[in-house]
């Protein structure tokens, strides 16, 4: 009998991913709740299946990067793995992506299975899953967690893996998450970053995680290397950053991220100090599983940005770099990685406040715009769009810059137009969540349409401006 | 040119949902108006002294930051009040509207008590009242438009029937979702549950507080300003909801 309804489970699920790719959805949740419904353990079953070791990504920001880095290493080693994409992050979309790579009996085994969750289900999938690793990335409070969500889900968490065998992998800036240790008792990782030309005496105006978690003083920051992350120590009762297993090192953001792990070289066409966090906790995974050094090294170099992640575009010989901007933490990290660009710039900004986005925009004035309304930013336009165009333009206003560079198009195809239209050396598409596939949509078509086949020999000509 | 000092009440506790816009808005503005304005962080048990002041503004928090507030402007409350009874211009939204009142009871029942400069009280249920909102105030002698967001679990009535409202909504909640008021408004004072923030969208609202901070200091604020990116931002939501 339970083998009957496992496989029911698994037919069925089967099916609706097919169906729904007919249809040209990502079936994602449905495929997975309706497998759930006939097989209430068909999680727990496949789950077993899995030969090596199960791994948790979880945290405020950064855990799809994060997890797709670790994907990317592991696929160049050429193990076999679950993993389950952005946007499916709930047991029900990672009970799909079991499925999705099961046969119909399913029995078929798994190396590795990389799963990247919300942080207030992890303590549901440890019902479930027995992982080797969790990995939490930051705790960040948005405006949204100030009524104590935050903490709460930090404590369901502890208690979800206290009296376990999990070890955790956590990043060793956060204050937030070094208690983590203390709290449960269970084995710890910690990689973090030596000290970088890119620290900031001073933080951000913003309060999260500044205070000590084990006595609640004002922590003291040595130096803040992004947001609240940075080396801290408490004067009341002495807590300080943890040790660090993997330290990152000698960083360099050109604006592509150059630095070390454990004096490993690492390169990456990404940009920003949060992507190397994103780096250095996937390097950190990849080090506890013992891939060699080369394969590493290789996978991040090769792993490309994908939607709204700093993707790229040639549109004529117009670079443009398309990024999701969702809340303020967001925002502050992109203005970060634009300010380590020192090319002259061309910004567009698309907000929504469709139910996707948030219906509330003002969370666009709890992001530090004003960091990048200077003249060393080089930048020289700001197109607005989206339904809300008019509140972007006024942020951009009252950030400091002059009104004669901000220009307005509702329109998302006339707001691309109009921003690429302006003379710069890079375009830079920031995106909320239901502009960012129209934009993108339209940004590749673009790129395609001014894509001409190349001469087969190239004669050596001059450079664009010639005509 | 003048230098126009803004007191900004405990910036740690009570910032929700962009709040501090409204500074960097009236800070803009007074620049562009050729005057220099600063604002001055005032947080819990720090000396005060509300007279040295061309104006006051505090946002929201949650109950629990709100009790903190309370409590630490309990002590000058007096004085606080003084000010504001003889025309100091002041801007209390959401969390800081509700300790004007009474009293405020929780979703679970507690009763905490407000600063009582009002006889408004608020009740806070679990259902928040949320979404776009369209006012229509009385500014300068005017009637026009006001644009805004509310995130508020806490209903609230102004018993005393002889208190002013700061608007009348056209559409969405305002003070109880029932009763068609929204705010408070009491010589320069207002207080009211529009996020947003408040002051960019609504220039007419900014500048009722500049021309009231300027004449209390005898100072005339002369020009106007370019607010084409403003006005587009409020016929843009305001179409949105009010649907012309
Ligand atoms: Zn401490």
């Amino acid at each position: 009998m339970q083998v009957i309804r496992r496989v029911m489970a698994i037919a069925a699920a089967k099916l609706l991913i097919c169906l729904s790719r007919l249809f040209g959805y990502h079936g994602t949740d449905f495929p997975g709740r309706v497998a759930r419904k006939i097989d209430p353990d068909i999680l727990k079953k496949l789950g077993a299946n899995v030969q090596e070791e199960i791994f948790i990504i979880t945290g405020t920001n950064g855990k799809t990067t994060t997890t797709n880095m670790i994907a990317r290493i592991l696929e160049e080693k050429g193990y076999s793995f679950v993993h389950n994409r952005a946007g499916a992050n709930m047991v029900t979309g990672i009970t799909t992506a079991f499925i999705k790579e099961s046969n119909l009996l399913g029995n078929r085994p798994y190396e590795y299975a990389l799963l990247e969750t919300d942080e207030a289900n992890v303590p549901l999938l440890l019902k479930e899953l027995t992982p080797r690793v969790v990995l939490i990335t930051n705790f960040f409070r948005d405006q949204l967690d100030r009524y104590g969500e935050l903490d709460r889900i930090i404590s369901l968490i502890k208690d979800a893996v206290r009296n376990t065998d999990i070890e955790l992998v956590l990043n060793a800036d956060d204050p937030l998450v070094v208690h983590f240790q203390n709290d449960t008792g269970l084995h710890c990782w910690y990689y973090g970053f030596d000290d970088t030309d890119y620290d900031l005496f001073q933080g951000e105006e913003s309060r999260e995680g500044r205070f000590c978690a084990f006595c609640g003083e004002e922590l003291q920051y040595e130096r803040f290397h992004y947001a609240q992350l940075g080396k801290f120590n408490c004067p009341r009762c002495g807590s300080r950053n943890p040790r660090r297993n993997f330290t990152g090192h000698d960083l360099r953001m050109t604006p592509q991220i150059h630095f070390f792990v454990n004096n490993i070289e690492i390169h990456s066409p990404y940009l920003g100090f949060y992507n190397a966090y994103n780096i250095l906790a996937a390097v950190a995974v990849a080090k506890l599983v013992g891939i060699q050094d080369e394969i590493v090294q290789r996978a991040i170099a090769s792993y490309q940005p994908r939607a709204g992640r700093m993707e790229q575009f040639l549109i004529g010989d117009k670079k443009a770099i398309q990024i999701l901007v969702k809340n303020p933490t967001g925002l502050n990290q992109t203005l970060a990685a634009l300010n380590t660009d020192p090319a002259s710039k061309s910004l567009f900004f698309a907000l929504n406040d469709n139910a996707a986005d948030g219906r509330d925009v003002s969370w666009i004035w709890d992001a530090q715009i004003e960091n990048i309304a200077h003249p060393s930013a080089a930048i020289k336009g700001i197109t607005c769009s989206g339904l809300r165009s008019g509140d972007a333009a006024l942020r951009f206003k009252y950030a400091g810059f002059n009104e004669g560079i901000i220009t307005v198009e509702s329109d998302l195809e006339a707001g691309i137009k109009a921003c690429l239209d302006m003379e710069a050396e890079v375009y830079y598409f920031l995106c909320t969540y239901t502009t960012l596939f129209a934009s993108r949509k339209i940004l590749s078509r673009l790129a395609r349409k001014t894509t001409r086949p190349r001469p087969k020999y190239n004669l050596a000509q001059p450079a664009a401006g010639g005509e | 040119m003048a230098t126009f000092c803004i007191a900004h009440l405990y910036p740690d506790l009570m910032n929700l949902y962009g709040d501090r816009g409204n500074l960097i808005c009236l800070q803009k503005r007074l620049q562009w108006y050729g005057h220099d304005c600063l604002v001055q962080p005032v947080n819990l048990s720090s000396e005060v002294d509300y007279s040295t002041f061309d104006m006051i503004f505090m946002g929201g928090g949650s109950d629990r930051e709100q009790g903190l507030v309370y409590r630490d402007l309990l002590r000058r409350a007096d004085q606080l009040w003084k000010q504001l009874d003889a025309g100091l211009p002041a801007l209390f939204i959401c969390g800081a509207y509700q300790l004007l009142g009474t009293h405020y009871e929780s979703a679970d029942g507690k009763q905490l008590k407000g600063l009582g400069f009002f006889n408004l009280c608020t009740r806070s249920e679990k259902e928040r009242l949320i979404g776009n909102i369209v006012l229509a105030c009385r500014i300068n002698q005017q009637i026009i438009t006001v644009v805004g967001f509310e995130n508020h679990g806490g209903r609230t009535y102004l018993e005393d029937k002889s208190l002013e409202p700061f608007g009348m909504v056209l559409a969405g909640f305002g003070n109880n979702g029932e009763d068609g008021q929204e705010g408070v408004r009491y010589k320069n004072l207002i207080g009211t549950y529009l996020h947003g923030p408040l002051l960019p969208k609504n220039p007419a609202v900014a500048d009722y507080f500049i021309h009231m901070m300027a004449a209390r200091k005898g100072i005339e604020i002369t020009g106007t300003l370019n607010d084409r990116l403003e006005d587009f931002a409020h016929q843009q939501i305001k179409r949105r909801i009010l649907g012309s």
